[in-house]
């Protein structure tokens, strides 16, 4: 047998050192990072001792502010005040026409066709924003931990499409974090509830759940099946623009229209009101009615008359219940347990509405606001490699199908709703035309039938297919869809082979090309030197190839090389210990390529090997059987 | 690796599924295999996991649906299978054609609630014939009876759709 080498302390780190990792609630009102300490998870407060952060970012002359102080700035600097960015994540200039009469913004016009707010500090857009947010929390994590984090889960409303994941993920990018896994938020409320377990610890066979997430601006419900550490989403649905915020949007309609203030109100105003009718909201969870006044027009707001302008509201997101059991082939009966999340939760006639609706009393004992970044932060404490919770995995499914446009503007959906994620679904497609050699591919994301009510993902072109009678050709478009949510397609005509490939970048406009542009940008508004950066992050990427390649060594490198095998990969691991110790970043990439390519045929071999054992426990399982 | 979608969760290839055996060796095989499993291996076994989890759901898909796994069970005797099967069962047909007029004046039936419950049994009850038909066809490896058998299950599902959708509205 091979001897297998190990490395010099200091040169790779340790395999089961304990990594960093954080959960991250990036949420639309207010954010928050979490960790898990000690076996248990913990919200992570700033210095002031509070853990949540307002997901506000104000711009002013002398740099950014983020979190209270911004917040406290909204009303009297409306337009260089950022709040609810989470809105407009992912969208394009078409969405922000709708929104745009709700935010008192001054959009200009992005190159990429994405929005830009101007501001003070020149325009930004809603990925740099969310950006910001996200480099307070982190900087959170890497003062509690004590050093540079080595992943982040980062929280995302069940119902985003992949638009709206991808900007996300860019933003954590942006921020310098490494992404482990966008996570939805109420699958985190789930994991964090530890529903999966009795109270004695056991392991609770089969049970259903429904996970109510009434957010600022988003609203998700989610169904899952839990079993033995496993939870399985069954379905979910929502609305991506609706929560607490238009909660506060009616009830300041309503202050608007009895204090007769008109409609054209200007942007400080318009805060103002907002500011108003929340504090009022707030006040009614625990007061029968309260007081209200606005300049001279003084008012009262009882319950029942929030409970009557917030019902049509609720009432949409009972529809989405009712929608999500019957895609799950269940009704509310069935649910054995309903999980409140999101601060809009803590309105008294949700808590009413929801309850009736499932015909039971819902948990609600974690913290609404912190409930989701502690179930990230579980995740995240798995995903790194801490091993707090072996058993602990998630099934969870893609919110929106996913089509392509066919002649007609039609949709034909290739990956339905709730299907469990990771999938690939293949479907072969041909030519309109006699001698037609090119076939425009339109990605879609959507329910409805016509491509136009559909988000329009991405648009390529396969070129190059071989003339041909129309109807003769045949050509294959596969939709991959990640982990994360996130699709990548590809379309090859079947004869030729011609192949065309894209990942789709959705059309909200942000290139990779543009993230390292405002990479490098905001390198040079901090002063920091990107050449280092760079070189950091090849050195991480580095120890983490070569820490992945001993522990695969360990497990089964005897077994499945033959000693020339292991000797060359071992030179090539040798080489990429020199570079991560010596070389420049691009040095370092060649070698991790380098060892990347000399072990793709060990690890499908170790794939291979894990896939038999499977399968053998198996068999052998039912001869068992008498 | 090669394995149809049986032999991945060690199932019996044949119509009748243990939906509790799938559902306990999916989540089994997931555990094992699920990207989130190989977060800290190399990229190249990170891509291998989520190739072959996103088989295992696709076969668990397939088989837990009683019409996917019907064309799925004629796929693997080389039968080739159209996105929308037609069926030249004339009584069939006519049966069909009854079932949606009534499905189309159930808003004007006096308790449309029961008579939307009365449909929704008997589409229930019909799918649970064909079902079995397939199921014989196939033991009996007539091909063709299980195409005829699996149009029909196509009929029913879309029917059973459009009667939960009516249900949904009516609800509202």
């Amino acid at each position: 047998m091979a001897l297998l080498q190990i490395s010099e302390p200091g040169q790779t780190p340790e395999p089961h050192q304990r990594k960093r990792a954080v959960g991250i609630d990036l949420g639309t009102t207010n954010s928050l990072v979490a960790t898990v300490r000690s076996g248990t998870a913990e919200a992570l407060p700033a210095e002031d001792g509070k853990a949540i952060l307002p997901s506000v970012v104000r711009y002013t002359g002398a740099g950014v502010e983020v979190g209270y102080a911004a917040r406290a700035a909204a009303g009297e600097d409306p337009y260089n005040t950022l709040v609810s960015i989470k809105r407009l994540m992912g969208r394009g200039l078409a969405d922000i026409k709708h929104f745009g009469e709700q935010l008192p913004y001054h959009f200009a016009e992005d190159t990429g066709g994405m929005p830009a707010i101007e501001t003070v500090a020149g325009a930004v857009n809603p990925v740099q924003v969310s950006a910001e947010i996200l480099k307070v929390l982190a900087q959170r994590g890497t003062a509690s931990l004590g050093g540079e984090l080595d992943g982040a889960v980062i929280t995302v409303p069940a119902y985003f499409d992949d638009a709206q994941r991808q900007a996300t993920k860019d933003a954590a990018k942006l921020a310098g974090l490494k992404v482990l896994r966008l996570l939805n938020e109420p699958t985190a409320a789930a994991v964090a509830y530890g529903l999966d377990k009795t109270e004695d610890g056991g392991d609770v066979a089969d049970k259903t759940i429904a996970v109510y997430d009434l957010g600022g601006g988003t609203f998700d419900i989610s169904i899952l099946r839990l079993s033995k550490g496993v939870f399985e989403v069954l379905s979910t649905g929502g609305d991506s623009a609706l929560g607490g915020d238009d909660f506060d949007r009616v009830v300041a309609e309503w202050v608007a229209a009895e204090a007769e203030l008109g409609t054209d109100l200007d942007a400080g105003t318009q805060r103002k009101l907002l500011d108003a009718a929340c504090a009022a909201k707030e006040a009614l969870a625990v007061e029968e009615a309260v007081a209200v006044s606005y300049r001279d027009w003084n008012g009262s707001l009882s319950r029942e008359k929030l409970a009557e302008l917030l019902d049509p509201l609720i009432g949409k997101t009972l529809r989405a219940c009712k929608r999500a059991l019957r895609d799950a082939d269940l009704s509310a009966e069935d649910v054995a347990e309903v999980v409140l999340v999101g601060g809009s939760t803590r309105t008294l006639r949700v808590r009413e509405k929801v309850a009736g609706f499932f015909g039971r009393e819902p948990h609600a004992d974690i913290d609404p606001d912190k409930v989701v970044a502690i179930g990230a932060a579980i995740q995240a404490d798995v995903l790194v490699g801490n091993k707090s919770r072996e058993d602990l995995l998630l099934l969870d499914v893609i919110p929106l199908s996913l089509g392509i446009e066919t002649m007609g503007g039609l949709t034909e959906k290739l990956i339905h709703r709730n299907t469990t994620i990771p999938v690939a679904k293949a479907q072969e497609f041909t030519t309109f035309k006699d001698g037609q050699t090119a076939m425009a591919i339109h990605v879609v994301q959507g329910e409805r039938e016509l491509v136009a009510d559909c988000r329009s993902l991405a648009r390529f072109e396969l070129r190059g297919i071989p003339p041909m009678v129309a109807g003769a050709a045949h050509i294959r478009v596969t939709y991959q869809v990640d982990a994360d949510g996130l699709l990548s397609v590809t379309a090859m005509e079947k004869s030729s082979g011609v192949q065309a490939e894209i990942t789709v970048k959705p059309s909200y406009g942000l290139e990779d090309t543009d993230i390292t542009r405002m990479l490098q940008d905001s390198y040079a508004n901090a002063e920091e030197d990107i050449a280092a950066r760079a070189l950091r992050e090849a050195q991480v990427e580095a120890e983490r190839t070569l820490e992945a390649m001993l522990v695969a060594l360990q497990e089964n490198g005897a077994e499945l090389l033959s000693e020339a095998e292991l000797s060359e990969l071992e030179q090539a691991m040798q080489g990429l210990r020199q570079a991560h110790n010596e070389g420049t970043a691009d040095e370092i990439r060649s070698q991790v390529e380098a060892l990347n390519t000399l072990s793709e045929p060990f690890a499908a071999r170790r794939m291979d090997s894990s896939i038999k054992r499977a399968m053998q426990g198996h068999s052998l399982d039912e001869f068992d059987k008498p | 690796m090669q394995q149809n979608h049986f032999e991945i969760f060690g199932l019996p290839v044949g119509y009748q599924v243990d939906r509790q055996a799938l559902a306990k060796r999916y989540r089994e095989l997931q555990q094992e295999f699920h990207p989130d499993r190989f977060a800290a291996k190399s990229d190249r076994e990170q891509m291998l996991a989520m190739q072959y989890a996103a088989q295992i759901n696709e076969a668990n898909n397939t088989l837990k649906d009683p019409v996917a796994r019907a064309a799925y069970l004629l796929q693997l005797r080389g039968v080739e299978i159209k996105a929308e099967q037609t069926t030249a069962d004339g009584t069939f047909l006519m049966q069909q054609m009854m079932l949606r007029e009534r499905l189309e004046e159930v808003r004007e039936a006096s308790d449309p609630e029961a008579e939307l419950d009365e449909l929704g049994a008997e589409a229930a009850s019909l799918f649970k014939a064909q079902e079995q038909a397939f199921s014989a066809a196939l033991a009996a490896d007539a091909l063709q009876d299980g195409e005829s058998a699996l149009s029909k299950l196509q009929f029913l599902a879309k029917l059973q759709r459009q009667i939960e959708e009516l249900e949904e509205d009516l609800l509202d």
